[in-house]
């Protein structure tokens, strides 16, 4: 009887574990993957109702004829609406496919609509809903981000993929912040620190580079150049190519750079050199009976390029070349530092985030300035300590000159 | 009867006590200690040692009888009985509310479109398939799956090092101690929730001395090895997040899995994370229906098939009642802090307390 039952129990286990095999091999709602729109890019402007904002999103389609598979084509809407799903919804209508929002790459906020305020509001979409990763990228237009989404660029890419591939080749250069969505909440969060984005713009030809147009007065090129500053839900003003660098250095993000003595009028010799290794750190401490900051870095640069001396140097020669070589990267970058400290205090916007470095080492004296910090800033001691070494000059001891002769003084 | 070994009791009982508490213990901990809140996590568990201390000595006394039939027998019948009608609501609610909370992790996070039911329904019938094969099949379960836990935990905190912020940990102390007080009250009720289970399961250890000295280690390492866990994870959430964030994510870990990127070629493995979390879950929840059968058993005599049958439909009856994620989620907080942490913290010691008087008396 026992063994009976046994049997109808194991029957009726078979069975279920048959009908969930069968039933509940995916989950409700999925969709096949050429049903979906990937998503790479999202731009927002200004609308023209009050209250309603213009969004641009940038899909992939694969190409059809595509010999590797990964190839992918443009498809890019933009429609006007009053919140995030509202234009998602709009886009559903036209688009066959369903958004995929999880290859989202970045973010681009137009400068008209980042001028305006409400840029919060709009993130809140992409930070609540579970289908977006945090490490997308956030990054402000000069001028419309429609229009940037919208360009052909000659390289093939699609504008957001050109993008997420510049901020990650930006390792190299080290001239823009990068800045990521989870990154900016973290920021968000402080309070005291005012957050910053890499600015993107497009570039037409004698626009800074030349290159050949195919005949529309349209750019055809990227390229990420400075960054803007926020002041709570607003963009409160640009950061220059120096002040951009400048925050670099003081944020300890510089990986490498490309730097040069070119704008110092100290010295006929001009040195061009890459940035091997960097590191800021900074102490907070009492000055003649006033707290300041101090920022100390360290960094090692390999010489690539040396203009202005026509003669081969001797042994010594050379050592005092590179110690000269040290001074004048050292007035370069303590320049751009200064550049980027005048910029905060002006604004009086906390964008280096010193405040939350007092908070960090002194706690105690920062709750004693943290509700007056904003005043605080234009005037709060900081002092620049910076220290280069040269590893090495390249591959030669001295530039090519016409010297007069093999062994000639 | 059914006995576990001390090293099952060591695995089961890590697996139970760190259960589901790695997906709030962030947000709960820095909510109240901010930046420091990460070092209340270990003193928090920590206040479990006593407890299960005084649970192995009464059992010392009493071999082979779970906390029930001892409160029963110290405190007389009808008071032991009032206590074991408390513990199986509470034991029963809280259960009903996890498994409610398995619906709400898997729609808010990677399955927004199925239905909660099916949350529901899968999650009790794997308890139950676990609870028919008994205990020490439940304890070689969580055996094989603990060690899964602890290393996706672990990969997940591992990988998500390249995500940290610039100094979110500092400053240390800032505020003194008070934030830890404060974080160690909210981690206790975690601590007190495996009271409740290793109130039951008692009954199911072996009773030799060196056993016991076993289990009294076994205690020790369950209780550290948990501890140093969730401190990781509160770090981890902590140092990417920062605090203001960390208290804001109702998950932050599944966040932290989405953020996960090996070499731009492997990326968002929150669904393998949750899978782990799903084991995880079901070892709780599969704890506080056997302690709710072990409560049925010693107040009121219930066994068999058709009592947990019974206890499944209870479990589903309170996971559809909370189908609403943020009442679900408050109402756990509620029941892990205003029930369980006080009827945990009065009842134990006061048994310990007058079963230790009583045999003095008798002496």
């Amino acid at each position: 009887m026992k063994t009976e039952r046994g049997k109808g129990h194991k029957f009726i286990l078979r069975l279920t574990i048959i009908a969930c095999l069968l039933f509940l091999t995916g989950c409700w709602g999925k969709k096949e993957v050429e049903d979906l729109a990937p998503l790479l890019g999202v731009g927002f402007d200004q609308g023209e109702q009050p209250g309603t904002f213009l969004v641009t999103e940038q899909f992939a389609r694969p190409k059809k004829d595509s010999s590797s598979g990964a190839e992918i084509e443009d498809r890019t809407f933009s429609v006007e609406a009053s919140s995030v799903r509202e234009a998602f919804e709009k886009f559903s209508e036209v688009a066959y496919r369903t958004p995929f929002m999880g290859s989202l790459k970045v973010i681009i906020i137009g400068e008209d609509f980042a001028k305006s305020g409400d840029f919060n509001n709009i993130l809140d979409f992409f930070q609540r809903y579970a289908e977006f990763r945090r490490s997308m990228y956030l990054v402000l237009a000069k001028g419309k981000a429609q229009d940037i989404l919208n360009l052909k660029l000659r390289s093939g890419l699609l504008p957001a993929m050109a993008i997420k591939s510049n901020i990650e080749g930006g390792d190299e250069i080290s001239v823009f912040p990068t800045v990521r969505l989870g990154h900016y909440l973290t920021i968000l969060g402080t309070k005291s620190t005012a957050p910053i984005f890499p600015v993107v713009e497009s570039v037409k030809s004698r626009e800074g580079v030349e290159y050949k147009e195919d005949g529309k007065d349209e750019a055809g090129e990227i390229r990420i150049h400075g960054a803007g500053v926020m002041h709570g839900d607003y963009l409160a003003d640009y950061l220059t190519d120096e002040e951009a660098k400048g925050y670099m250095w003081l944020e300890n993000d510089v990986i490498h750079r490309l730097i040069n003595t070119v704008d110092l009028n100290e010295n006929s010799v001009k040195f061009g050199g890459q940035v091997l290794k960097a590191n800021t750190k900074y102490r907070v401490k009492v000055n003649n009976d006033k707290m300041e900051i101090q920022y100390q870095i360290k960094t090692s640069i390999a010489i690539d390029e040396i203009l202005g001396p026509q003669k081969q140097l001797s042994g010594l020669e050379w050592v005092e070349l590179v110690k000269q070589a040290e001074k004048d990267f050292a007035k370069v970058i303590e320049k751009e530092c200064e550049s980027s400290i005048k910029k905060e205090r002006e604004l009086g916007l906390d964008f280096l985030g010193i405040g939350r470095h007092i908070e960090q080492k002194n706690s105690a004296y920062w709750k004693t300035i943290k509700d007056q910090w904003e005043a605080e800033i234009a005037d709060f001691p900081i002092s620049l300590e910076v220290k280069v070494t040269i590893h090495h000059s390249g591959m030669s001891s001295s530039s090519a000159s016409n010297s007069g002769g093999e062994g000639q003084e | 009867m059914e006995r576990i070994s001390p090293h099952q009791f060591t695995t089961l009982g890590a697996a139970v006590i760190l259960g589901t508490t790695f997906l709030p213990v962030a947000s709960i901990v820095t909510g109240v200690g901010g930046r420091d809140g990460w070092m209340s996590v270990l003193p928090g568990f920590a206040v479990g040692i006593p407890y299960c201390l005084m649970i192995f000595s009464l059992s010392e006394q009493y071999p082979r009888k779970n906390l029930l039939q001892i409160s029963a027998t110290v405190f007389g019948k009808w008071i032991g009985n009032f206590i074991g009608l408390i513990y199986i609501l509470i034991v029963a609610y809280l259960g009903g509310l996890l498994l409610g909370q398995v619906g709400d992790i898997y729609q808010v996070s990677i399955m927004p479109l199925t239905p909660l039911w099916v949350f529901f329904l899968g999650g009790i019938f794997l308890v139950l398939y676990l609870v028919k094969s008994g205990i020490e099949v439940f304890a070689r379960f969580s055996e094989v799956v603990f060690p899964l836990i602890v290393i996706a935990l672990l990969l997940n905190v591992g990988l998500s090092i390249p995500r940290i912020e610039q100094g979110e940990l500092l400053p240390i102390l800032s505020e003194g101690f008070k934030p830890i007080f404060l974080g160690t009250r909210k981690i206790m009720p975690f601590v007190m929730t495996y009271m409740l289970f290793l109130a039951g399961v008692i009954a199911f250890l072996p009773t030799g001395k060196q056993e016991l000295s076993q289990l009294k280690k076994g205690v020790w390492r369950i209780i550290f090895l948990v501890g140093i866990l969730d401190t990781l994870v509160v770090l981890i959430q902590l140092l990417v997040f920062g605090p203001a964030e960390t208290i804001r994510l109702v998950y932050g870990l599944l966040v932290l899995g989405k953020l996960v990127e090996v070499s731009r070629t492997v990326a968002g493995v929150e669904s393998l994370f949750l899978g782990v979390w799903l084991a995880a879950a079901i070892i709780k929840i599969g704890s506080l229906f056997f302690s709710v059968i072990w409560g049925l058993e010693s107040v009121f005599g219930l066994k068999g098939v058709k009592w947990r049958h019974a206890i499944a439909v209870v479990f589903l009856g309170i996971s559809f009642r909370f189908i609403r994620g943020p009442s679900l989620i408050t109402e756990i907080g509620l029941v892990d802090e205003y029930l369980i942490m006080p009827f945990v913290a009065l009842w134990i010691p006061i048994l310990w307390g007058v079963s230790r008087w009583k045999r003095g008396a008798g002496n």
